[in-house]
């Protein structure tokens, strides 16, 4: 089964997850292999910019968003 | 501020719904980085765009985002439908409107997901852009006007 590109930003957010959600619940983190750039963000925006920033644009890197569960996408 | 009018036909059972072509393109920001780097990047295109109070994010298809190389920035979201859920990966991007002068959006996160059997549009504009704007849905006259 083929890697998601993203799997190992979101094992550093699970691990991190419970202390961030104490400490900075609904903001965004950035984080691209084990890395994660420095700060909280208020805004998809915010981090996106300070992803680019920090990463530069040569592959993803992950911008999530801070709860203490997944939330989920609603279609109706 | 920025108007635009779109036709609807809530008597017609074939009308897929109030529809606005759209421009998805990469962020700005990432367009910059891409091009500092001489990497090539894909045009934007013009999509069909359903505007779906019913959508909690903007939504557009899995190939469409791949083929426009949308930056990707999420992986493994769950999409709630009436189908059932759905994987979805999560991407930033651009999103203008041809035509009009509605306000374009930046930076902002696109969810990509298929679109199983579905022609009449590619794209989903939800509430995420839908909380910017003034919307009279007008069923009697069959127009539907966006205000931003």
């Amino acid at each position: 089964m083929a890697t998601s590109p993203l799997t190992d930003e979101l094992k550093v957010f699970q691990k991190y997850r419970d202390e961030w959600v104490h400490s900075n619940p609904g903001k965004f983190v950035v984080i691209q292999d084990s890395v994660v750039a420095e700060g909280f963000f208020d805004t998809y925006s915010e981090a996106l910019k300070a992803g680019i920033q920090k990463f530069g644009v040569g592959r993803g890197f992950l911008v999530k968003q801070v709860w203490k569960t997944e939330p989920v996408y609603f279609v109706s | 501020m920025g108007r635009h009018e779109i036709e609807w036909d809530p008597f017609d059972p074939n009308d897929p719904g109030p529809c606005i072509k759209v421009i998805v393109s990469n962020s700005y920001d990432v367009i910059d980085g891409w091009n500092a780097l001489g990497l090539d990047c894909p045009e934007p295109r013009h999509v069909t765009a359903l505007i779906d109070t019913g959508a909690s994010v903007s939504i557009i298809s899995k190939t469409f985002a791949n083929n426009c190389k949308l930056f990707q920035t999420g992986e493994g979201s769950e999409l709630r439908t009436l189908a059932g859920p759905l994987g979805c990966v999560e991407h930033a991007g651009a999103i203008s409107f041809p035509g009009t002068t509605l306000r374009p959006f930046d930076s902002l996160r696109i969810v990509a997901a298929d679109f199983v059997r579905e022609r009449s549009f590619s794209c989903l504009i939800g509430t995420d852009i839908l909380r910017n704007w003034r919307i009279t849905f007008d069923g009697r006259s069959k127009r539907v006007l966006i205000e931003d």
